[in-house]
């Protein structure tokens, strides 16, 4: 049995031989063994450490309660793949990837604090200032703050404070600082503006958090989605076993997700197929007349 | 109507409707169903337990996962345990997960993509949690309708399946202790079941047909393990294939933070790695009508036939015989 790997790589993460498995000079069976936990060894994977225990316990809480959130993308992205009745993993892969610049932007958030926590060091100018700046940044270039609203948690995701207060309790630092300062600077402006309160969500208290335990920007962020990705295994499986393939029979008693009525068609209207014959000069006319841009995508 | 002035047509092309299907008002509205959970306004709540009151009181992932998966509270050995697992399962050196998610980072892409792809990796060889699940839940199934001694059952599943890489033993883990070491800490905890006994039953049967050394392996430990602690094939698929992604996400850190992005043409195959039709010039479009010929079968004869010619073509995909199949669970 051909036990080489497919490519060759340096790595300073982990190494495996026919006797053990060491990641990051630990014997993985040994950790187990002594007891360390997951959230034990994302540290050790990510930051080549073993947390001290108020560090292992933010960790804890947080994957805890980022694990299940119902019906987001992620959720439903596995939801629709799973109808096709692919492997499990297909679902599960499709949910992790739903993860970009709107939906759980873990990486990008962390970037943004690492820029301004810099600037204020470099500036000389304190967080709670620089948090002001940012927001009068990010506002005045028509930007969204990271880290702030969520379309269905629309009084304030239910996560994210008792997060908030959690990271004080166990972990506190100058991320949290500058995070509380732009949620302050943030609404204060918009107070001004007369717009509504909008309260942090979980990018700005949970990847905050993740920041301040020592993760990378995408390290946090592979953690929370990665995270997620188990309740999505849920879900899909669920509907697997207890839902129907394709999600558009008729004979379910209620609409499915892909019954044709939930089609709703904003296109170009329906039209004749032109023959091979009028083609090319069809073809000119449409190119020439333009509105087919309105539908380019 | 062109070609499709056909007879045999099941409805009239000429005459058919335009437009969308109406909203069907005779049926209740589409809804996200789940048994799993719910969230509104102010809560996320799974089987019942809202999340944050989950974590404020002490609960985490590795318990969260039997409330979601379960619907239960596990007990504290239980927890232990699949934090055990979880361990274990997390890395692997660059086996396949990390090299997807290494690949799929060398095109400079998102962490997402390359975490979720790694998911991937898990098939039914490579972390075959699906098949050794059907596999023993079909011995159990077995031996209580047969009411034969377990031994026995095993032995006459075993003997056919001695090289299935689903079987959870192999000779992957002689100087490896890891999985023997894992049934044990379900032993200690109490928390070892039908499943771990099972495996060892395997096990037994495995080492008095096979002419080379076996035994547990990681499938088999981790899978036994599992399954001992309630979690169905499918979610024990699920989470310890999700567990590998955390790794995955470091070896994209790494991948980045070491090599450089490859782009597209980049890769050379060598010519020596190259063993199909010697170079040969590319007909013109009016060669190409003396010679190419159909290939279509008109006799089951003449079909054997060029089956079994296009199995000789590499990466046809014609020497490939699997069985894709619902993969809802038939015990």
């Amino acid at each position: 049995m051909d036990r080489q790997p497919l490519f060759k790589r340096k790595t300073a993460i982990s190494y495996k031989t026919e006797e053990k498995t060491v990641v990051r000079g630990y014997n993985v069976s040994d950790l187990a063994e002594a007891g360390y936990t997951l959230y034990d060894m994302l540290f050790i994977l990510f930051q080549n450490r073993i947390p001290a225990e108020n560090e292992a316990d933010m960790l804890r809480y947080e994957t805890g309660e980022f694990l299940e959130h119902s019906m987001s993308p992620s959720a439903a992205s596995a939801i629709a793949v799973i109808g096709g009745r692919p492997n499990l993993p297909a679902a599960i892969s499709a949910a992790v990837m739903t993860f970009g610049s709107a939906h759980g932007p873990g990486a990008a958030h962390g970037y943004m604090m690492h820029k301004y926590i810099e600037r204020a060091r470099v500036e000389g100018k304190s967080i709670e200032e620089m948090g002001k700046i940012l927001v009068d940044e990010y506002m005045d270039a028509g930007l969204a703050v990271m880290g702030m609203g969520q379309p269905q948690h629309i009084d304030g995701d239910p996560r994210a404070e008792p997060t908030h207060i959690k990271h004080e309790q166990l972990c506190r630092g100058v991320y949290l600082a500058l995070q509380r300062a732009i949620e302050k600077h943030f609404n204060a402006r918009r107070k001004k503006e007369g717009k509504a309160y909008v309260a942090v969500n979980m990018i700005g208290a949970g990847n905050t958090a993740l920041a301040e335990l020592g993760f990378s920007p995408n390290a946090a962020w592979c953690i929370g989605c990665v995270c997620r990705g188990f309740s999505c295994a849920a879900h899909a499986t669920y509907t697997m076993k207890k839902g129907r393939a394709w999600a558009a029979s008729k004979r379910e008693p209620m609409v499915q997700m892909l019954d044709l009525s939930m089609i709703k068609y904003q296109g170009p209207a329906d039209r004749e197929v032109p023959s091979q014959a009028e083609r090319q000069a069809y073809a000119r006319k449409q190119k020439e007349e333009g509105e087919y841009k309105k539908w380019v995508i | 109507m062109g070609n499709l002035d056909d007879p045999r047509l099941n409805f009239n092309y000429r005459t058919r409707e335009r437009g969308t299907v109406p909203m069907d008002t005779k049926r209740d509205r589409f809804q996200w169903v789940s048994e799993v959970a719910y969230k509104n306004v102010h809560r996320i709540v799974t089987r019942g337990y809202d999340t944050t009151e989950l974590v404020e009181a002490g609960y985490g992932l590795t318990d969260v996962l039997f409330v979601d998966f379960q619907a239960r509270i596990p007990l504290v050995e239980e927890e232990k345990m699949l934090n055990y697992v979880m361990v274990c399962m997390l890395e692997d050196g660059l086996s396949s997960p990390a090299n997807i998610a290494r690949i799929v980072a060398s095109g400079k892409t998102l962490l997402t993509q390359a975490a979720g792809a790694s998911i991937l990796a898990f098939g039914h060889a490579y972390g075959a949690y699906q098949e050794i699940g059907k596999l023993m839940d079909g011995i159990l199934a077995r031996q209580e309708k047969e009411g034969k001694p377990l031994s026995e059952v095993v032995e006459a599943v075993v003997g056919k399946k001695l090289n299935d890489p689903a079987l959870g033993v192999s000779g992957l883990m002689l100087k490896d202790p890891m999985a023997k070491r894992m049934v044990a800490r379900a032993e200690k905890l109490g928390v070892a079941g039908k499943y771990v006994s099972l495996i060892k039953e395997i096990v037994k049967a495995a080492q008095k047909f096979s002419k080379e050394p076996v035994d547990i392996d990681l499938l088999g430990a981790t899978g036994a393990v599992m399954f001992d602690l309630g979690f169905t094939p499918e979610a024990t698929w699920g989470i310890l294939a999700v567990t590998r992604a955390f790794a995955t996400g470091a070896h994209y850190c790494e991948e980045i933070e070491r090599e450089a992005p490859v782009r597209l043409g980049q890769t050379l195959t060598p010519k020596e790695w190259y063993d199909g039709p010697a170079d040969r010039p590319a007909p013109t479009l009016e060669e190409r009508k003396s010679v190419a010929k159909a290939m279509e079968a008109q006799t089951p004869a003449e079909w054997k036939q060029t089956f079994l010619e296009r199995q000789k073509i590499k990466g046809s995909g014609w020497a490939i015989v699997e069985e894709i199949d619902d993969p809802k669970r038939k015990i």
